[in-house]
């Protein structure tokens, strides 16, 4: 019977299987995975393999730390060692001269190794991954260094005779205790990073590791997120650090070299980058394997070099890789009928609108009614050495409307929905938002005024499920803190699913729910066009600019396209549209504006347009007797 | 003031050698976009290359033209080759991920590099013939310069120029140039990418392998760690002059050279590597486009 059952059918086992899993608290995983470890571990009855195991632990929880800031938020970090020592120093000096009690300092380890993560985040947070690596690894050697001609930290004989921890009266002092206060302190590290990894917070790092440029123009506040990741992977750091101190007893500088940075991300890159269980894998194969092969202690390092090269080159993912697809993410959801659904995507976005419009009005601002000017754009100017892209265009859209751009290529029109959503400042001129000037704010934040977009070259989070695609898009619009994440809090639970309820909406919106599990680059063209828009629907816009969302779509696709455009427009969302395709853009579109070399040549009702001589000239040249030729395909 | 003007000296001196791992990291930043981490333990290959020649082989005995010749030239073949190892083993099947596996090889082969060579050299200490040039000098008022540095600042000078005759004025340094600029276009125009990117890894291994030797020659002691250092401070001075910008490098590898040397004269040898890294942090986080220009900041 076992034999017959086909692969996928395995598959298909293995994955209910997970999914049951899945819906157990991951705190109870942990505690249930850590507790059985721990009983095999403590039954061995062996001080030198519970030895081991605490140095595994230790290297576990570093790596923790280290895989927020490299595998979840993708900044490679050279220097983590830096974090540990600032941890072990902390708790060793406040326990060595302030006599305080190991588990008092634990706190205020974190908090200075956290502080420490914003210091060196802070100033480099717009560098380029790879300076940022060197970067951090100067900071880790600048630390150490620091330590090592600090006298009152002992300088380079770094403090000595730090005692035992004492809880409550008894005093730690065995392997086997350590061990016990190893895994409770890993047990933390693991539930709080998983619960980030689940949270807001860890699709936005994914999100920015993917497309960084995406994640922030659809609403990711990308500097802040990635000096979150650097705060939150120093804590990890800190925390380690202290308990290393207590469990050696004597630390100096050496034992936070460069070398241990690269042991550190050894863990995480052979465990598999964002992986948690793979974290766990990585600390035992780095701390056991030189254990095992003690007569060949010289290559060890050697070993692992080839270990690091041949892992990237062979089996990036990881031993124990993290899988972002989920067969079922709507599992236990309450399901919705279709027009339910659409009621309810009308209801909402309504209570959004109007919140938004009382809020405005309440700020003292001016709200455009249907009809009225939305988005000005006046005098914008965009220069790219001698090349104007935008010369001088001014337009303004009506609240209601689908307005459209065209324009032969190299025309300026993407260049100018850059201007407008952010990621470009126009070299002169003002875009006006509901009546408040745009120009000069981060991209995100214009998200949050109510602008959402989608991209010419498909800009999805390629690695990520086409649901988490759509709840970064809802980034913007958590209620939930950090802390709250952390701890998984009712609150947050509640902000998730909610979260989640509404990705479902919009993708049924746009006709995807059925691929909601699937990785995004698994979809096809056409299909990847919708998740996009689906993404910039979910922060509920005002107004949205679509980039040529009928490109490598065949009719039957454009068709569903021009209804799901009418569709967002009768939510009440001014739609701009950047398209090629004539026959579509006449379709839908209230009114044109062409853009040729950078300058706005006509605007008007599609029919207008159609007869404009400027117009007919730009795309066909000046021969008269082609002129039918745009009439035709507009017809 | 003379104390001032031979830390001056000295600085020159050792910031002609960085200027050279520089320019590796440069040329191959320019055309690739990759730092090669292991740039720097390049370098320390070379030295010990030059050492085995030198010192295993006993060409330390040989007339001392003919010795320097051998000691620069078989190093600086070697060292190609295994750059040319590592470019077509490693880098090559990553160019089109994602930059974090490409950095994290990178850094895999600088650790690869550092243990191979123990193994095959050993973790010792190993020290260059202490005479092969004269070690005396000359007194230019209070300041005392030796013929070593002069034959060592004049032999990087006659490699840097080599190579910037080279970038400008042969076929493949225009398509290096070319290929900076933009790939794609200039494969379109016929040229072989694969076979420049080959070129640039050769010229970067070249000069790490020279500063290599020079190194072993002016401090004598050489170690497998060395690379590790030589190639931070290196680093700092390609950002420092504009990273892909040549003769940014060398400016770049004379001022971190200087730094170091009034560091060490002033402060003391223990501060060195803080005020170093403290210049890279600052140059990054205030002009990240260092001192000559190159953009560095990502775009947004």
């Amino acid at each position: 019977m076992i034999a017959r059952l086909s692969d996928r059918q395995v598959g298909r086992a293995y994955a209910t299987v997970r999914d049951r899993l899945g819906r157990t608290p991951y705190w109870s995983r942990v505690v249930v995975a850590l507790a059985a470890i721990g009983a095999a571990v403590i039954s061995w009855n062996d001080d030198y393999v519970t030895a081991v195991a605490v140095s595994v632990a230790t290297y576990a929880m570093l790596g923790l730390g280290l895989n927020i800031v490299v595998g979840y938020a993708g900044l490679l970090d050279l220097g983590y060692a830096a974090f540990f020592a600032i941890g072990a120093y902390t708790s060793a000096l406040l326990m060595t001269q302030a006599h305080w009690n190991f588990f008092t300092t634990l706190p205020f380890a974190v908090l200075f190794t956290g502080t420490a993560g914003a210091i060196l985040g802070y100033p480099t947070l717009r560098l380029r991954s790879d300076y940022l690596a060197i970067v951090t690894l100067g900071f880790g050697e600048m630390t150490r260094i620091t330590f090592n001609n600090w006298e009152y930290a002992g300088g380079p004989n770094g403090v000595l005779g730090i005692p035992w921890p004492n809880f409550f009266g008894y005093e730690l002092n065995t392997q086997g205790d350590f061990f016990i206060v190893g895994l409770f302190l890993l047990a933390i590290a693991m539930i709080f990073a998983e619960h980030l990894d689940h949270s807001r917070l860890g699709r936005g790092w994914v999100a920015i590791r993917e497309d960084e440029f995406a994640a922030e123009s659809v609403g990711v506040p990308s500097l802040r997120l990635k000096l979150f990741a650097y705060v939150m992977g120093g804590m990890w750091g800190g925390l380690a650090g202290a308990f290393f101190a207590t469990r050696i007893g004597a630390i100096d500088p050496t034992s936070f070299t460069f070398q241990l940075s690269v042991l550190i991300l050894i863990v995480i890159v052979l465990g598999g980058t964002g992986s948690l269980p793979g974290v766990l894998v990585g600390a035992l194969v780095v701390v056991a394997l030189p254990e095992l092969l003690r007569e060949l202690s010289d290559v060890r390092l050697l070993v692992f070099a080839v270990l690091l090269v041949g892992m990237m080159l062979l089996r990036p993912q990881g031993l124990w890789p993290r899988i972002r697809r989920k067969p079922k993410p709507f599992y236990g959801l309450q399901e919705e009928e279709p027009e339910d659904v659409a009621a309810r995507i009308l209801r909402e976005h309504q209570v959004q609108m109007e919140e938004r419009d009382r809020r405005h009005a309440a700020a003292g601002h001016k709200v455009p009614a249907k009809g009225e000017v939305l988005l000005e754009v006046d005098g914008v100017v965009q220069q790219f050495g001698g090349l104007r892209a935008v010369d001088n265009v001014s337009f303004s859209v009506r609240r209601g409307e689908i307005f459209s751009i065209i324009g032969p290529n190299g025309g300026g029109k993407t260049t100018l929905f850059n201007c407008i959503t952010g990621v470009q400042r126009p070299k002169r001129g003002r875009v006006l938002f509901d009546g408040r000037p745009i120009v000069g704010l981060r991209p995100h934040v214009i998200v949050a005024r109510g602008i959402g977009r989608t991209f010419q070259g498909i800009r999805l989070f390629k690695n990520m499920a086409v649901f988490e695609n759509v709840m970064v898009g809802l980034y913007a619009r958590h209620r939930t803190m950090t802390w709250q994440a952390m701890l998984h809090t009712p609150g947050e639970r509640k902000d998730e699913l909610r979260t989640l309820q509404e990705s479902r909406r919009w993708l049924s919106f746009v006709g995807l729910e059925s691929m909601a599990g699937q990785l995004a680059s698994q979809l096809s063209y056409a299909d990847q066009r919708r998740v996009e828009i689906a993404r910039a629907l979910a922060a509920h816009p005002h107004l949205v600019l679509f980039d040529e969302p009928a490109a490598g779509m065949n009719p039957t696709e454009k068709l569903e396209l021009v209804g799901i455009i009418r569709k967002i427009r009768d939510l009440g969302i001014t739609v701009v549209l950047i398209e090629h395709d004539m026959s579509l853009v006449m379709r839908v579109s209230g009114r044109i504006a062409v853009l040729d070399h950078g300058i706005l040549i006509a605007l008007g009702k599609p029919a207008e347009i159609q007869n404009d001589p400027a117009v007919i000239e730009a795309y066909l040249g000046r021969e008269d007797d082609d002129t039918d030729a745009l009439t035709a395909r507009g017809a | 003031m003379g104390d001032f003007l031979q830390y001056t000296v000295i600085g020159l001196t050792v910031g002609s050698f960085y200027a050279l791992v520089a320019l590796g990291y440069t040329i191959v930043y320019g055309i690739i976009r990759l730092i090669n981490f292991a740039q720097g333990d390049l370098s320390m290959v070379g030295a010990f290359l030059g050492w085995t020649l030198l010192v295993s082989f006993g060409f330390e005995h040989l007339p001392v033209y003919l010795a320097l010749v051998i000691a620069f030239v078989v190093p600086m073949i070697g060292t190609a080759i295994v750059n040319l190892g590592i470019l077509q083993f490693a880098y090559k099947p990553l160019l089109r991920r994602s930059l974090l596996a490409i950095l994290i090889t990178a850094l895999g082969m600088s650790l690869l590099l550092q243990n191979a060579a123990e193994l095959i050299w050993g973790a010792a200490i190993e020290a260059y013939p202490p005479n092969l040039l004269p070690l005396s000098g000359f007194f230019v008022g209070p300041v005392h310069v030796t013929y070593v540095q002069i034959a060592l600042v004049v032999a990087s000078l006659l490699l840097m120029g080599g190579l910037v005759a080279f970038i400008q004025g042969t076929t493949i340094g225009t398509a290096m140039r070319a290929l900076a600029v933009d790939h794609d276009a200039a494969r379109l125009m016929g040229i072989n990418v694969d076979a420049v990117i080959r070129i640039a890894f050769v010229l970067g291994a070249m000069l790490a392998a020279a500063s290599g030797v020079m190194l072993g020659i002016y401090y004598v002691q050489i170690h497998f760690t060395m690379g590790f250092l030589l190639g931070l401070r290196a680093f700092t001075a390609a950002v420092l002059g504009g990273i892909g910008n040549i003769p940014g490098a060398m400016a770049g590898g004379m001022l971190i050279g200087l730094l170091e040397a009034y560091t060490t004269g002033y402060l003391s040898g223990t501060w060195e590597d803080v005020v170093v890294f403290g210049v890279l942090i600052t140059v990054l986080i205030v002009k990240p486009t260092g001192l000559f220009g190159e953009r560095v900041a990502e775009r947004m």
